[in-house]
């Protein structure tokens, strides 16, 4: 049984798999900053955590997800390789792309709650509230 | 073969359980601090027992999958179960956390319509 070709796409698959993912989190997670700034009013720890909070739901949900569908049955050729590797890493991008913007719409919708709330009442410390 | 597979499986499973687990030991800390109404004490307790039955739940866990690994001859074999194994996992572990996110949240909007 032939599996170098496996073991080929295996090596493109995860390598792309993994940096792309990195990069997206990367970037995604570096802009939120101001969003969650937004939501918590200024307040950074809190900030800071939920972003981190995020950060890492986003990658375990993406990259268990992308080794999750790695298996390949055993490929034949090299076209045949090219197709199925084809196929996983557009499917696997287009779930990310959904996951970005699903995460994009959290952050707009947090940031207009926050907003509305804040012109509806003062917010008390939520940290150490008064009373 | 399946040794093999149970000892990389093990290995990464559980590097990338305590790792998250730390990493959520020290971000969760503020949010039950939110909750408790910054009492320092009670929160450092709650944050360790969470640590403590978070560890229990996904290393026991994890370790409990390889009772139903199926038996494996080739070297692509022990590649494609360990990182569909792997993945299943992480998956696990994003849908939990998830799930808690949205419990921290609906606590703390109960906590603001409390105080407000």
């Amino acid at each position: 049984m032939h599996t170098t070709f496996n073991y080929i796409a295996y090596l493109i698959y995860l390598p792309v798999v993994i940096i792309v993912t990195w990069r997206v989190a990367y970037t995604l997670f570096k802009n939120s900053k101001v969003f969650m700034m937004d939501i918590f009013h200024g307040k950074d720890d809190i900030a800071l955590s939920t972003n981190k909070l995020f950060e890492t739901g986003f990658y375990l949900l993406n990259l268990g997800f992308a080794f999750w569908i790695m298996q390949i049955a055993t490929i034949g050729s090299a076209q045949e390789m090219l197709e199925r590797l084809s196929a996983k890493i557009g499917g696997f991008f287009i779930y990310l792309g959904v996951m970005v913007f699903f995460n994009l719409y959290l952050f707009f919708r947090g940031r207009r709650i926050s907003k509305d709330k804040g012109r509806l009442a003062p917010v008390p410390d939520p940290l150490f509230p008064k009373a | 073969m399946n040794l093999l597979a149970y000892i990389i499986y093990l290995l990464i499973t559980w590097v990338i359980t305590v790792q998250v687990g730390w990493l959520f030991y020290r971000n969760g800390r503020v949010f039950i601090l939110h909750v408790m109404h910054g009492d320092v004490a009670t929160t450092d307790a709650i944050n360790r027992i969470l640590l403590i039955g978070y560890y229990l739940l996904n290393l026991g866990y994890a370790t409990l999958m390889i009772s139903t690994w199926a038996p494996l001859h080739t070297w692509k074999e022990v590649i494609d179960s360990v990182s569909q194994m792997i993945g299943f996992i992480m998956l696990t572990l994003g849908i939990i956390h998830c799930c808690n996110m949205l419990v921290i949240y609906l606590l703390g909007k109960r906590n603001f319509h409390l105080h407000s």
